[in-house]
């Protein structure tokens, strides 16, 4: 079904916050599947594996151990790469200084990709990350895509490598709507739901402050 | 131009004050109908498909000098048990969708089913906004009744009410599948905020205008006499209401950026006003017309909610004052605008400061009008946490911004007694009693005084060098509110500098400023968390609008008033 990204980014935020993830990596989750989603990524899709691989399990298990290390790795070998990726937008001085920064084992690389966008943005220069089987690269605005479809729903990568400034030889602009399946909407829409109080009595009557009826 | 400067957020960002706003030349609706007349745009009824009994389809379209915009409307037949204005109703007197360009009988046809239906149904990028509107029973029964008859309705019965229909939502930006804002935000005619629900909003109030009337004629035919014709100017009292609960109050807050760049504006507009060295005769003339005019509205202003009724007593005594001032005072004297401010200041209550704040704006359309081009937001850039920002930067922002906060005793159950929550009926967003109720676990953020203060207390530890992103990596917990302080920290009208979940907090407060915003007046609270307002009330109807009329509108002429 065709969805706005708004739609997008609005059911992403609830999901990802459904998924045990604090609001503000929820808001990352949300940016980063829009962002997918208007390059022509089944975003959503990813992001629904993600929350399920990861359901309500502590953030601090799948972050990288530390920013300054050689090689960002989370102590279960399995890094989130909206944490990763939230850190790696936050760490985009460090980027360009350090001129790459290596991660391992990180869960649905492409998921991971957005975060660059804003880094490219911070920077004012292009960022380049590669797996295995794929090279993608932005300066935030447009994109550039090498690679297998396999490499880009892949699960895990042992190694993705992020490096800036990097070049673009390819660019494709973004559109402005997303196709996603009913089945990956209904994913969200369960995670989704734990965010919203059940529906009571007390909370009708009380909660918005209004009466049930107005015929005046 | 004199050293005045603007007002200070930690003044202007409180919420009693916000919630005394007042509609300026930079609200949406006349931004709007200052470009329809500037460019010439033409209205036309292209449909009028409605049985006797009040149900079918119109359409109506602007043409603008590049596009066309069309309002399809869908009347229904809505048995009284189920009018309500809350998100969680299932069925309305009429509802609508503004289409992007003449809709084909085809597109009339698909948004039958899903129109109808509001939440329910879906649309496309094709629809740039849905909504929905509910008569005012008795105002609008008193108008079809009397017409039907051959007579004029009560324009005391009218100024009671003042709309025969009120929106109870205006979707727009994506909501249920329709486009979203990027994908129209470079066409000139909405770069503004808003300005898709605002055209909507106006197109329905010119569809409404006909309903009533083929209503009463349909009665008046069917017992054998012709109804008399809707007075011109009774019709153009008559505005849209608007019923608005709790919804808007988390908008201000998930829009920083967005709020930040409206109370700019307003804010740079009073600076640049108050610096004004000398005022015109014509300036002055301007101010003292408008005043008198505006004056009308406070008058006939009527709300049975005791806050409101406080606070109307309080505006009615500033003008009051504010005539007394005006008597005497020379407004030919250097920087009388500056002087005027000053002296509401220091002399009137927030209702009387805000107006005056608003109306020394109207006769400066040349200083004032640009700011509107600033009230967009793009908020990508200011998305972006800066981790490289050391702590002790964050620490002096924190204590800056949210001092009041840091000071807040959290522990008291009084400080933190509400919770925003989504309901998971229709996603109804409710505030509810954090210690009475269970709704803590669904907790929405909009609590950033409380989370500032968290934030605060989580860094004492950490020294001043340390960087963001190392803090962030261990605290994702404080990721959001410490994007927001960033935010603030560039954006200083981005953020509420008051309690929003204390027992005292009135969330009517934010729903004024949003609504001031798009220039509604008659605020009309029904309760601490819902509102009605009236919309373009007094505005010419599209083919009445010229340039002479596009801007003051909104203040009714004083012959009409005397009559």
């Amino acid at each position: 079904m065709s969805h706005s990204l708004n739609e997008i980014e609005a059911m992403s935020k609830r999901a990802a916050r459904g998924a045990g993830l604090s609001w503000g990596l929820a808001e990352e989750a949300a940016k980063g599947t829009r962002w997918l989603a208007a390059f022509g990524f089944s975003g959503a899709e990813l992001l629904a594996d993600l929350l399920e691989m990861n359901d309500r399990i502590p953030s601090i298990d799948v972050s990288p151990v530390s920013l300054s290390a050689e090689i960002w790795h989370a102590p279960t070998r399995r890094m989130s790469p909206l944490i990763a990726g939230a850190s790696l937008s936050d760490c985009a001085v460090r980027l360009m200084d350090r001129g790459s920064i290596t991660m391992e084992n990180v869960s649905l690389p492409l998921l991971a990709v957005p975060f660059m966008g804003g880094a490219a943005l911070r920077l004012g220069v292009p960022v380049a990350a590669e797996w295995q089987g794929a090279r993608l690269a932005t300066d935030g605005r447009q994109i550039c895509v090498q690679a297998t479809p396999e490499a880009l729903e892949t699960r895990h990568a042992d190694k993705m490598v992020f490096s800036a400034p990097a070049e673009m030889t390819g660019r494709r602009e973004p559109v402005l709507r997303a196709e996603v399946s009913e089945a990956d909407w209904s994913r969200l829409s369960a995670f989704a739901h734990r965010t919203f109080a059940p529906a009571t009595e007390e909370s009708r009557l009380r909660g918005a402050g209004a009466g049930l009826s107005d015929n005046d | 131009m004199a050293d005045v400067s603007r007002r200070d957020p930690k003044m202007v960002m409180r919420l009693a004050r916000l919630g005394s706003m007042h509609q300026s030349r930079l609200s949406f609706m006349r931004i709007l109908t200052r470009r329809l007349a500037r460019e010439n745009w033409r209205f036309e009824k292209t449909a009028f498909e409605i049985d006797s009994t009040g149900v079918g389809h119109a359409v109506y379209t602007a043409h603008g000098p590049e596009r066309s915009y069309s309002l399809i409307a869908y009347a229904h037949d809505l048995p009284p048990e189920k009018r309500s204005d809350r998100v969680i109703a299932e069925a309305w007197d009429a509802t609508f969708t503004l289409f992007d360009g003449v809709p084909t009988d085809a597109d009339i046809e698909r948004l039958s089913h899903n129109i109808p239906v509001q939440e329910a149904g879906r649309v496309t990028g094709s629809e740039l906004s849905v909504s929905r509107a509910n008569r005012s029973v008795r105002l609008w029964e008193h108008v079809v009744s009397e017409l039907a008859e051959g007579r004029q309705p009560s324009t005391e019965k009218i100024d009671a009410v003042g709309y025969l229909m009120r929106t109870t939502a205006v979707y727009g930006s994506g909501k249920l599948g329709a486009a979203d804002r990027e994908m129209i935000a470079d066409r000139p005619e909405f770069r503004a905020p808003f300005q898709v629900e605002m055209l909507s909003v106006y197109l329905t109030r010119w569809f409404v205008t006909d309903l009533v009337q083929y209503m009463a004629d349909t009665r008046a035919a069917a017992n054998g006499v012709q109804a008399a014709k809707l007075d011109a100017g009774i019709a153009r009292s008559m505005g849209i209401g608007n019923s608005t609960g709790l919804g808007m109050a988390p908008f201000l807050l998930n829009h920083p950026v967005l709020f930040n760049n409206w109370m700019a504006a307003r804010e740079g507009a009073i600076q640049v006003v108050r610096g004004v060295e000398k005022a015109s005769d014509a300036e002055i003339a301007v101010f003292r017309d408008v005043l008198l005019r505006n004056m009308q509205i406070v008058e006939t202003w009527q709300s049975e909610h005791p806050i409101q009724i406080e606070k109307l007593a309080a505006l009615r005594a500033d003008i009051a004052k504010l005539q007394d001032y005006l008597s005497s005072a020379d407004l030919g004297a250097d920087h009388p605008w500056d002087a005027l401010y000053t002296w509401a200041e220091q002399s009137l209550t927030l209702e009387g400061q805000e107006w005056i704040a608003s109306l020394i704006l109207e006769p400066y359309g040349e200083l004032v009008d640009a700011f509107a081009e600033g009230m967009a937001a793009d908020n990508t850039a200011t998305f972006r946490i800066a981790g490289a920002m050391k702590i002790g930067d964050l620490r002096a922002l924190l204590k800056d911004i949210y001092g009041w906060a840091i000071e807040t005793d959290w522990a008291t159950p009084a400080s933190k007694a509400r919770a925003w929550y989504v309901s998971e009926e229709k996603l109804e967003p409710r505030l509810g009693e954090r210690f009475e109720e269970p709704i803590e676990e669904y907790e929405q953020p909009l609590a950033p005084g409380r989370d500032a203060a968290q934030l605060f207390q989580a860094l004492a530890h950490w020294s001043d060098d340390a960087q963001v992103a190392d803090f962030l990596l261990r605290h994702p917990e404080h990721r959001h509110v410490l994007r927001r302080v960033q935010i603030v920290g560039r954006a200083p009208y981005a953020e509420i500098r008051d309690n929003t979940i204390s027992d005292r907090v009135l969330p009517i407060d934010m729903l004024r400023c949003k609504l001031s915003f798009f220039g509604a007046t008659k605020f009309d609270p029904r309760s601490d968390r819902w509102v009605r307002i009236c919309m373009y009330g007094n505005a010419p109807l599209p083919h009445e609008l010229t340039s002479e009329n596009a801007d003051f509108w909104v203040f009714p002429e004083l012959e009409g008033a005397a009559a």
